[in-house]
């Protein structure tokens, strides 16, 4: 509480102000001016400007925003700045009219402001100032972390000033705080050798696409946050700082993702061109259960700076007890072979040139004494470079277990107590290499049109096999219907035959069909062979008058001729029987339909 | 976002055979016009084919430009539904932070094959990430589960026409009846009977939806200006019930009401079709 009071006050205006203009307040055509709005209120109370009504020939767009305390007569005086980029097209003087703003829900009029664009500017107006933001790198993979420096260069007679709340401005990406270094050095600016405000820090993109970042800050005279390194002469002026919100141009990054592909086993979002040392222990003669201690570095020989590592999990060895690095050491500055981390424009980067250390620690603990060797821990590192994963699995190192006063069942009774401990952290996978299982549709086949008649098909089939089942069975018990069957096709055959005989006038071979088919007509009706049969056979299937009537002579006399070529010495003229044609269809005519 | 292809030429379709100077004969002409115009039709062929897309998402989704890897893989899928294509649509949904599309996407790949580890792992981790719940399931649900949904509709019938088969077909060839025969349509039976659960799973998995739109109102009646009863986060899982004009009514584990059809994505996209 006495701490909270000790505070100085912040000084809420009763009655709060607002001021704006251009900055330069005369420019040329298509140069770059600032608009400035400044209230002397805190941010959260102002109701955003939102867009201006400024005149058609003014290009207007929206910049940086921010807000410092400053120290006015023994209380804190809040001031916030909104930005807007104004560029004019056309010579001529314009003025962006008076607006209202809400400031702590009560109205605050912005005044009129005006810029005046003229061909050649007197040279006693000075360009706008503006932070310069350099990325040295701006093709980047997700979690590769970059040096990044806002530089506020020196006025012309060598005087230069600190920047206060400065900041990266954006989304998809975190700054590192605890990265941040600030120095006044000479650097070439515009063919001029000035001292310059140089403030580092380090950014790690943390989402993939283009990533817009500007930088801002407020000019805060010889006001510096932490300590400071001045290189060179400088001179700091003495005057209250005047707190006028700086922007740089916007800088976009392109970041891609991690590649999935070739992931090797260990990685834990290390990037880097990184190189593992040789793994040492404490000692490499061991006693059963007495822990020892695995140390291991990690240097960076890449472009950019050594991030935050992630040391890999401990491994689950049988043999061994494998506890994480508790101690691990943070990021450690090694002697730097090229001071500058970020470079000088046209000056390279050495490829060598090491840029931080970190040591990983592991508690090992033997649990036999047949090791001889301690575990491998899998580790493994992006390099954006080559754009592959380097394996810098931990080496086992040689030792000696000899026995100890742990009991002889320690591997069994660790082991049983870590099963529970199996279960894996949950992680997004990556792209499939093909589509995979396909289907023609999501809806499932049982509720589709088609998949009913599908399903009963087989049914149409048994349907099918049951009827011939049971016609082949009705017909295992009427055998007489397969004979009738047999003979109607025979007979159908014969007729043709003696059709094509008669036709052709060949009367034996009409003969010969003419009696094999009254033969096969009348044979299932005994049954008998059809061969066996004799004119007097076929008589008795004729209806009762036909027998003595003209039917029953033309069965008589086929059967007399055929007998007679046959059999007989003088065989006679089988063409007489051509004319009896009509007379014999009619006869097989009755013999079929007796069938 | 809106892509625009570019399909191969197919000009030479319109260029008289006789402009290559062949004249030997029509036989020739043909023959030699159906070999020039063979690589341009394979070449449109594939542009359009559902490989081709995701070949195109992929590559779009690596230089993470998600929305038209998002573009792509639903071109791919609207084709040809496929496992693979259908989880890297989920990946290419999550990484828009469009949580409820990835979700149901997912869904849709484990629908189509429950053996893609990977996509259940997805939509593990998402549901751990956004503090969302996943879909109760009925016993019987979940045994529907256990294979594709289009497999147990054709173990079913094939198991029930076996033992029909096996039961009858010997009798009618006039085959010895053996053991085996009877083992056999008494363990297709038995088939055919464990599968009864896993179709009336599938049936009720089909009206499962996951809500596409962050803070979906949950409304009291299919109207407008209807009270919302809650608000659904997206990928929060529901059961459809019935549809009025432009509103389903969903069944969450809280609540029943109202959404707009468009903020409802079902499993099965024709579910919410068929009479209920």
């Amino acid at each position: 509480m006495s701490l909270m009071i000790s505070q100085p006050q912040i000084n809420i205006a009763a009655e709060p102000r607002a001021t704006a203009s251009f900055d330069p307040p005369i420019v040329r055509p298509g140069e770059e001016a600032f608009y400035r709005v400044v209230f002397d209120a805190l941010e959260e109370s102002i109701e955003s400007p939102g867009k201006l009504a400024a005149p058609p020939q003014l290009e207007v767009q929206p910049g940086a925003h921010g807000q410092i305390l400053q120290m006015a007569g023994g209380s804190l005086q809040p001031r916030t700045s909104f930005n807007y980029r104004v560029r004019a097209t056309s010579l001529g003087t314009f003025t962006l009219p008076e607006f209202v703003v809400k400031v702590y829900d009560k109205p605050v009029t912005v005044p009129a402001a005006q810029l005046e664009v003229v061909a050649e500017p007197p040279a006693t107006v000075r360009p706008a100032e503006r932070l310069l933001l350099e990325v040295p790198v701006t093709n980047l993979v997700v979690g590769q972390a970059v040096a990044v420096r806002m530089v506020l260069p020196g006025l012309p007679g060598g005087a230069v000033q600190g920047l206060g709340q400065p900041q990266l401005s954006g989304q998809g990406f975190l700054v590192d705080l605890g990265a941040v270094r600030q120095r006044i050095e000479m650097i070439r600016h515009n063919g001029t050798t000035l001292p310059s405000y140089i403030y580092e820090t380090m950014l790690t993109p943390v989402a993939t696409g283009n990533l817009t970042v500007m930088a801002q800050g407020f000019t805060a005279g010889n006001r510096f946050s932490g300590p400071i390194v001045i290189t060179g002469a400088a001179i700091i002026p003495g005057a209250p700082p005047q707190y006028t919100l700086l922007e740089s141009d916007p800088v976009v990054l392109n970041v891609r993702p991690l590649p999935t592909e070739g992931e090797l086993p260990g990685f834990t979002g290390a990037i880097g061109r990184l190189a593992l040392g040789q793994p040492s222990l404490v000692t490499n003669v061991l006693r059963v259960g007495d822990p020892v201690k695995l140390t291991v570095t990690v240097t960076n020989s890449g472009e950019g700076p050594l991030a935050r590592l992630v040391p890999p999990p401990p491994p689950r060895a049988s043999d061994w007890q494998v506890f994480a690095a508790s101690d691990f050491a943070p990021v450690q500055a090694v002697p730097v072979r090229q001071s500058p981390r970020v470079p000088q424009p046209g000056a390279g980067v050495r490829q060598d040139a090491v840029e931080g250390v970190v040591t990983f620690s592991y508690t090992l603990i033997p649990l036999v004494t047949t090791v001889t060797g301690t575990p491998p821990i899998p580790f493994s590192c992006f390099d954006p470079k080559t754009g592959t994963y380097a394996d810098l699995t931990i080496p086992s190192v040689p030792v000696t277990v000899r026995p100890g006063a742990a009991p002889a069942n320690l591997s069994a009774v660790v082991q049983g107590a870590s099963a529970g401990e199996t279960e894996r952290e949950l992680v997004l996978h990556g792209l499939p290499a093909t589509r995979g299982r396909t289907a023609a549709t999501l809806v499932p086949p049982q509720q589709q049109a088609w998949f009913p008649i599908m399903a009963l098909a087989p049914a149409v089939a048994f349907l099918g096999l049951w009827s011939w089942d049971r016609r082949r069975r009705y017909l295992e018990q009427h055998p007489e219907v397969v004979l009738r069957r047999r003979a109607r096709r025979a007979l159908r055959r014969q007729w043709r035959i003696l059709q094509r005989a008669g036709r052709a006038a060949d009367g034996p071979r009409f003969a010969a069909a003419a009696v094999s088919a009254m033969r096969v007509a009348c044979a299932p009706h005994y049954p008998a062979e059809p061969r066996a049969l004799v004119g007097a056979d076929i008589l008795p299937l004729l209806p009762e008058p036909d027998r003595l009537g003209q039917p029953g002579k033309v069965v008589r006399r086929f059967f007399e001729v055929t007998d007679a070529a046959n059999f007989g010495t003088r065989p006679p003229n089988p063409a007489d029987l051509l004319p009896l044609r009509p007379d014999l269809e009619r006869v097989l005519q009755q013999l079929e339909d007796r069938l | 976002m809106m892509t625009r292809r570019v399909t191969p030429d197919t000009s030479p379709l319109v260029v008289r055979p006789s402009a290559f100077g062949f004249r030997a004969s029509f036989g020739l002409r043909i023959s030699v016009f159906g070999f020039l115009l063979a690589p341009v039709l394979c070449l449109s062929v594939f542009a359009s084919s559902p490989d081709s897309f995701f070949q195109s998402g992929v590559t779009a989704y690596r230089a993470a430009d998600y929305a038209r890897a998002a573009v792509d893989f639903r071109q791919s899928v609207s084709l040809q539904p496929a496992s693979g294509a259908l989880q890297a649509l989920g990946n290419a949904e999550w990484q828009q932070r469009r949580t409820g599309d990835a979700i149901l996407a997912w869904e849709q790949a484990l629908w189509l094959d429950p053996f893609n580890q990977a996509a259940r792992e997805n939509i593990r981790f998402a549901r751990k990430v956004e503090q969302i719940e996943g879909p109760e399931l009925a016993w019987y649900e979940v045994i529907s589960t256990w294979l594709p949904v289009g497999w147990w509709a054709w173990i079913a019938g094939g198991s029930l026409w076996m033992a029909v088969g096996t039961g009858y077909i010997p009798g009618v060839l006039r085959w010895r009846k053996r053991t085996w025969h009877q083992a056999i349509a008494a363990l297709a039976l038995m088939v055919f009977l464990l599968t009864i659960p896993a179709l009336l799973g599938v049936q009720s998995r089909a009206r499962i939806g996951f809500v596409l739109q962050k803070d979906t109102p949950l409304r009291l009646t299919p109207t407008l200006e209807a009270q919302a009863v809650t608000r659904l986060a997206p990928g929060e899982p529901a059961r459809w019930v019935r549809a009025r004009g432009r509103y389903i009514l969903i069944r969450t584990s809280r609540a029943l009401g109202w959404v707009e059809q468009g903020q409802f994505g079902l499993t099965c996209p024709n579910a919410g079709s068929r009479p209920g």
